[in-house]
């Protein structure tokens, strides 16, 4: 056995002993993401076509309004959502152009800072 | 076990806020080296979450990003961030400080702060420097222009899935980092450790910051902030441009039931400050400030305020008694308006808390530099050495002195640099005359 393969394999063998030190934690934070994931899939779904204010959004997906704008927020600052124009007192989301990666790629911070 | 590390410097700056930036650049200028350590995983302190400063309106971190930059790239100055300041005793004429430096999980020295590990974790996580109104994800840079640009991984939630490993392009993850002891040995020490926020947890009238759409101002700041979490002004609760923002003067400082009863003397102006830019980006909003006295209290600040109602910023003098979440999530204030009808209410869609600042750090067990009664670090000579503390060799700057504003902090950082260098002076002049 080559010594790099002795090296990974022996990274493998202490990520498995962390992971099994860390078990009740990971498993917490598994179920967190998925909830997550179901939430920004739904969200994203609601803006697929039309795009949404929060209460819209709020109202179709069953997520709390504070919960939809916190999503909103994170996915703006990620290049996956974009605010398109205003309705009544609210800004409507819409779903940005091309994939996460492909943002990414084109924009290194891939956020909207505008300082 | 492995030896600890032993540093030495001329000058040990605790705290890599505007002070203790201000205090290293100006000692590493007169050739001085310089060790800044910052609890914080960027330098830049309060100073850099800002929105504006007053009474200039000037952009915020533009004023700071050129210091935190001079001071990485300065030859004499070492920045430690995300460091624990675990003790600073004084050994004869030398000051030992022992620090922890926590783990990142990622090797600084071979992170490039490209941040595709960010945007490769499945973890979102509310993010405090967004005032929790947005998310970072478990793995993360702190913010945009934070020094340095180096990753890390935020342990608590993270789960172990490998994909920052897998996607960062220099191998920089390293999950089995440990905490590491190292010690700074100085001949002099700058205490600039700053403030906190009142916590409004404490204030029962309040709500205990549990009313939806009752914020502090450190989190309005975020929402001023070009680059904020909504890049505009959006109420938390549903994402509506709110018509009617109030804010509360006092709502943590001059309060003998929060165990705070002197006055954070900024409050008055930073709240101003807010309306103003509040006013300038929601011109048809209506805007309420409600105070008990304005204190106006610098070169330009009474200017400033007189602008701010002539802008046409309401400022209503009454000490508000109860806040209560209101109908359509809008806030109701209970106050004894005490120029106009006596008791009575008012609905806002969204309230910001004034609150008042104490202090950042407490030295008890860590240093044995004295406190005042209201637990800022003591002045010996506040007239005249404002800097001095009763530990020889050790001075303080800033709002670790007690609260002060930007301006005020940053002449005074410039008074402890000079204290300290003259301190230094001494001493080796003392030296030179016993040998």
């Amino acid at each position: 056995m080559s010594q790099t393969e002795k090296q990974k394999k022996e990274q493998k063998a202490a990520m498995k002993r962390l992971r099994q030190e860390r078990k009740q934690k990971i498993k917490d934070i598994a179920a967190t993401v998925k909830t997550q994931k179901e939430a920004v899939k739904a969200i994203k779904e609601q803006l697929q076509n039309h795009g949404g204010t929060v209460p819209q959004i709020a109202r179709e997906t069953g997520i709390s309004a504070d919960k939809v704008l916190w999503y909103i927020a994170a996915l703006k600052k990620y290049g996956e959502i974009s605010e398109a124009e205003k309705d009544g007192g609210y800004f409507r989301y819409i779903l940005s152009e091309g994939s996460p990666e492909e943002i990414f790629n084109g924009q290194p911070d891939g956020s909207q800072d505008t300082k | 076990m492995d030896a600890i590390l032993e540093l030495d410097f001329d000058a040990l700056i605790v705290g890599g806020g505007i002070a203790g930036l201000q205090a290293a650049l100006d000692l590493a200028d007169q050739d001085y080296q310089v060790a800044v350590v910052e609890k914080d995983t960027s330098i830049g302190g309060k100073m850099i979450r800002l929105s504006k400063v007053f009474p200039t309106l000037d952009c915020s971190s533009c004023i700071t990003t050129p210091k935190m930059a001079a001071a990485a790239h300065h030859e004499n100055i070492t920045i430690f961030t995300y460091c624990d300041l675990k003790s600073l005793e004084s050994e004869g004429l030398v000051l030992t400080a022992s620090i922890t430096q926590r783990p990142r999980y990622v090797n600084p020295d071979k992170c490039i702060g490209c941040r595709l590990c960010e945007y490769h974790c499945p973890v979102y996580v509310a993010d405090k420097e967004e005032g929790g109104f947005s998310a970072r994800k478990a793995a993360y840079i702190p913010f945009s222009n934070a020094i340095p640009q180096i990753a890390l991984i935020d342990v608590e939630n993270c789960m172990l899935c490998g994909k920052c490993a897998k996607v960062c392009p220099t191998q920089a993850v390293d999950y089995f980092q440990e905490p590491e002891n190292f010690t700074i040995r100085a001949k002099t020490a700058v205490l600039a450790t700053g403030f906190e926020l009142t916590p409004v947890e404490n204030k029962q009238q309040y709500g205990n910051g549990e009313i939806p759409n009752v914020i502090t101002s450190l989190q309005m700041e975020r929402l001023l902030a070009p680059h904020g979490p909504y890049n505009r002004v959006l109420r938390p609760s549903d994402g509506m441009e709110p018509d009617a923002v109030a804010f509360i003067q006092c709502a943590g400082s001059r309060d003998k039931s929060m165990g705070i009863s002197y006055c954070s003397r900024v409050c008055c102006m930073y709240a101003i400050k807010q309306a103003m830019l509040l006013s300038g980006s929601l011109p048809l909003a209506d805007i309420t400030v409600y105070y008990m006295d304005i204190r106006a209290f610098g070169k330009g600040y009474e200017q400033f305020y007189q602008n701010a109602k002539a802008m046409g910023i309401e400022f209503v003098k009454g000490k508000v008694a109860t806040i209560d979440a209101g109908a359509n999530d809008s806030v109701t204030l209970r106050y004894e308006d005490q120029n106009g009808e006596g008791v009575t209410s008012a609905n806002h869609d969204m309230v910001a808390l004034s609150l008042g600042m104490i202090p950042g750090w407490n030295p008890e067990g860590t240093c044995p530099v004295s406190t005042a009664a209201d637990r800022f670090i003591q002045t010996i000579r506040p007239k005249i050495a404002p800097t001095r503390t009763d530990m020889e060799g050790v001075f303080v700057a800033g709002a670790a002195a007690g609260p002060k504003d930007i301006v005020d902090t940053i002449t005074e950082a410039g008074a402890a640099a000079m204290e300290a260098a003259k301190y230094m002076t001494a001493m080796e002049t003392a030296r030179k005359a016993v040998a």
